[in-house]
């Protein structure tokens, strides 16, 4: 009963500082509204917004391989071409470099000649392959000028058998070829058809429209519930300040007591905070938490338990107010960065990947990507939430090795 | 008690404090260092940098038709994924039918399924047969199963455009008044397999990047550059209100009022104070400037443009940071208000949203509605090594931000205090 009644006065404390709500929840939810946005959200719920890559197209040659270029692009599931203008072309370079654009693809003078009299030529392309957006444009332009060549070279092909069975010479012949060839790519024989794995997270296979704000939300949620603390953590240092913590120690609560009704505290902190933001993010964001509300109940409980035990720790190794502050944000920075709640891990490079799957925030994020964005099951949680309920003693087992009362 | 004694006093302050230290250089190093770890290898170039394996499970259904072919496109295309050059990207393995496949992805055990269909050597080698193959991914990837679409595309391409020259062909042919002819069709396939395995179909493309970016390093501090940038803006603007606050905390210790009494004039401490935090705030940029030059090779830019950009930083953050206080009662409410308001405030100013591809057009407007986002600006331009004409506009922007800021907060605190 004690500890109820020191949880309480904590919670009392917590929930009438009105800082706690910045930091809890409309911060959250402000990052979420941010990330989720920035990262296409918006543009994968609503139709009108093109998700293709902008490549600028500029086009010298103007023959008729160089307009079944553009047409090929336009043709492409990746990329969007814009056709730009001289006073565009001049700064093609910088919309590169601004992002505006992911590519420029020059299409040089005499392209269609050298093209038809077999001869090479190269399209100069303008191209950031350090960005995420250039490689996969430049993958794409691959694809699309493999293509146009290849329907080059059948046209060759057919004209020189011709050439060798008849002695026809007639140039027609390479042109009739040539649009036959274009004209069989656009269905070509051999197709890739992308189907994800989400389960009963959407009914059409696809991924949910949610799906960005899925990733923010969670994100979010994990890296919140560890600022979240900078509160509930300071109640505590203020106690041992004060010495009130000592003077406890004079009343008939034992230590274990004392120690149990402030982490209690900061479970129940992180764990309400959990459960409205996960409410929040059904009603606002549309992520799908109520599809299987048991397994996400599991993972906020562990999330609150193992969020508290760094609490603690933090509380217990910190001295002033200020060093709770940056500990916590060490801390958040670290595992919510590491622990792919900024980003996914497997855009990150093999060795960071590798670490941040240690952390205990991977393990949260996994459990939630199960359900929210893999359509799994309750049973798809179960080793995430031990994970973390095993990073959670631990931390634990740290704090109270560490906790001093004076 | 002149000015600079003020100023000298607070400086000592802050650069005692373990909290402003983080909050001056750690912070934002650890940031940066986080990213440059994340993505420090893509950005050399893609030499160092490595993914790890795409896990793909692969079920062939292909059914050829052994009796009258040893042609099999379903084994070619696994052979192609199984070569030694694509070992360090792929691991393979093989499963019984589709819905083993497709539940090794379900389970994670596999991060792409390949469902080969019964009648892919059909297609690749019948003139009006098609095919698909399918692959299944797990939802919250997105390069690795990009690399396999890519690879899978490229193979088949093959099939395909051997398949469009034989349909050519034929139809020159029969245009010509011949006969379709299967030898003729067979030595078409040869010719395009030919130009497949040579040099003119393997170069299409002459790739060159954005200038300025041409070299390794160029191109690694075009990455890293503005989200070094975004941490130096978004955490010299914190410093800029933190520095600040040391007014209300004086005030609250009893000291400000015991400084009043001393022959300074009030503008004299009060001004002291602001000098103080623009010096604090001038070393911060320029540590932080060298040391990440050091460890990220961060090349800022002209000299001039840094020096214009840094100006209009610290101004601006400095005016902003002693109006913001200039609104706070008591120390109580500095964390939450810093926090709050230099998220919401570096947030709308892009200092969250550098390095990520195709952010909407109408951030970039929303941005310069904040000092931060002009301070952002500024910064770009000299990462790209502008010129310092065209840093006036931003860096006058950010000048008399910061003179206006200043004016308001120093008459809000010369009618509370003095």
């Amino acid at each position: 009963m004690r500890i109820l009644y020191l949880a309480y006065k904590d919670l009392l404390q917590i929930v009438q500082d009105w800082k706690s709500a910045l930091f809890l929840l409309a911060m959250p939810l402000l990052f979420t509204l941010f990330f989720g946005f920035v990262f296409g959200a918006t543009a994968n719920s609503k139709p009108d917004i093109d998700p293709l890559l902008p490549v600028g197209v500029i086009n010298q040659d103007q023959g008729n391989l160089a307009v079944s270029l553009e047409k090929l692009l336009e043709g492409s599931e990746v990329i969007r071409p814009v056709v730009l203008n001289e006073q565009e072309a001049a700064r093609a370079d910088q919309m590169v470099q601004d992002g505006d654009l992911a590519a420029v693809v020059t299409i040089p003078f005499g392209y269609t000649d050298q093209l038809l009299a077999d001869q090479p030529i190269l399209l100069d392309v303008i191209i950031d392959q350090s960005q995420p957006a250039g490689q996969t444009a430049s993958r794409a332009l691959d694809t699309v000028t493999g293509r146009l060549l290849g329907a080059v070279e059948a046209a060759h092909i057919s004209v020189n058998t011709i050439k060798s069975q008849n002695g026809d010479t007639d140039p027609s012949n390479l042109q009739d070829s040539l649009a036959e060839a274009l004209s069989a790519w656009e269905e070509p024989a051999l197709t890739v058809t992308v189907e994800k794995a989400t389960g009963g997270a959407s009914k059409d296979g696809q991924a949910s429209s949610a799906g960005g704000f899925a990733q923010a939300s969670a994100g979010m949620m994990v890296q919140f519930s560890i600022f979240g603390l900078i509160t509930s953590a300071m109640v505590l240092v203020l106690e041992r300040k004060s010495g009130t913590l000592q003077r406890l120690l004079s009343s008939p609560m034992r230590r274990t007591e004392v120690i149990s009704g402030h982490i209690l505290a900061m479970f129940l902190v992180v764990f309400a905070q959990q459960l409205i933001l996960a409410a929040l993010g059904q009603l606002i964001f549309g992520v799908d938490y109520l599809r299987q509300p048991a397994a996400i109940l599991l993972m906020i409980i562990v999330l609150a338990f193992w969020a508290a035990s760094l609490g603690l720790l933090i509380s217990a190794i910190s001295r002033k107010e200020d060093q709770v502050i940056t500990l916590s944000l060490i801390a958040m920075f670290i595992f919510a960065a590491m622990g792919g709640a900024w980003f996914p891990l497997e855009v990150a490079g093999k060795t960071f990947a590798a670490i941040g799957h240690l952390m205990p925030t991977a393990w949260a994020m996994d459990g939630f990507q199960n359900i929210l964005l893999r359509g799994l099951g309750f049973q798809s949680v179960l080793m995430p939430a031990g994970m973390l309920l095993v990073y959670a003693l631990a931390f634990f087992g740290l704090a109270i090795w560490h906790f001093r009362f004076e | 008690m002149n000015i600079m004694d003020v100023a000298y006093k607070d400086l000592k302050r802050v650069f005692r404090s373990p909290f402003a230290l983080v909050m001056m250089f750690g912070a934002p190093l650890l940031i940066a260092g986080l990213l440059y770890f994340a993505f420090g290898g893509l950005i050399n170039g893609g030499s160092s940098f490595s993914l790890a394996p795409t896990r793909i499970v692969i079920a062939n259904l292909d059914q050829a038709n052994s009796s009258t072919s040893t042609f099999k496109a379903g084994e070619m295309l696994i052979d192609f994924l199984k070569n030694e050059d694509l070992a360090n990207i792929l691991e393979i393995t093989m499963a019984s039918d589709e819905a083993s496949a497709r539940a090794m992805v379900d389970q994670q055990q596999a991060d792409v399924a390949l469902i080969i269909p019964v009648n892919f050597t059909q297609a690749a080698l019948a003139p009006e047969q098609k095919a698909a193959v399918l692959l299944y991914q797990d939802p919250t990837l997105m390069i690795g199963p990009g690399i396999v679409k890519d690879l899978v595309n490229h193979f088949m391409d093959g099939f395909s455009g051997a398949k469009i020259a034989v349909k050519v062909t034929d139809i020159a042919v029969q245009r010509n008044g011949g006969q379709p002819d299967p030898d003729l069709s067979e030595k078409t396939s040869q010719q395009y397999a030919a130009y497949l395995s040579s040099a003119s179909h393997a170069e299409a493309l002459h790739l060159v990047s954005p200038s300025g970016q041409s070299g390794q390093a160029e191109s690694r501090s075009a990455m890293i550059g503005p989200i070094m940038a975004g941490m130096l803006v978004l955490f010299v603007f914190f410093m800029g209100a933190n520095g600040a606050q040391s007014i209300i905390r004086e005030h609250e210790e009893g000291t400000l009022a015991r400084l009043f009494t001393t022959p300074a004039s009030a503008l004299t401490i009060l001004a002291g104070k602001f000098v103080g935090v623009f010096a604090a705030l001038i070393i911060q940029t320029a540590v932080l400037l060298v040391v990440s030059a050091l460890i990220f090779h961060i090349s800022w830019g002209k000299p001039l443009s840094v020096v214009l950009a840094t100006l209009g930083l610290v101004i601006a953050a400095t005016g902003f940071g002693v109006m913001l206080m200039s609104f706070i009662k008591n120390t109580r409410q500095t964390g939450p208000i810093l926090g709050g308001v230099m998220t919401l405030t570096g947030m709308l100013g892009g200092l969250f949203s550098n390095g990520i591809p195709n952010i909407p057009e109408v951030m970039d407007k929303v941005a310069l509605t904040m000092p931060q986002g002009w301070a952002m600006h500024a910064w770009k331009l000299s990462l790209a090594g502008s010129i310092a004409g065209a840093m006036i506009l931003p860096v006058l922007v950010l000048i008399i931000l910061g003179a206006l800021f200043f004016a308001i907060g120093l008459t809000l605190f010369r009618r509370r205090f003095v």
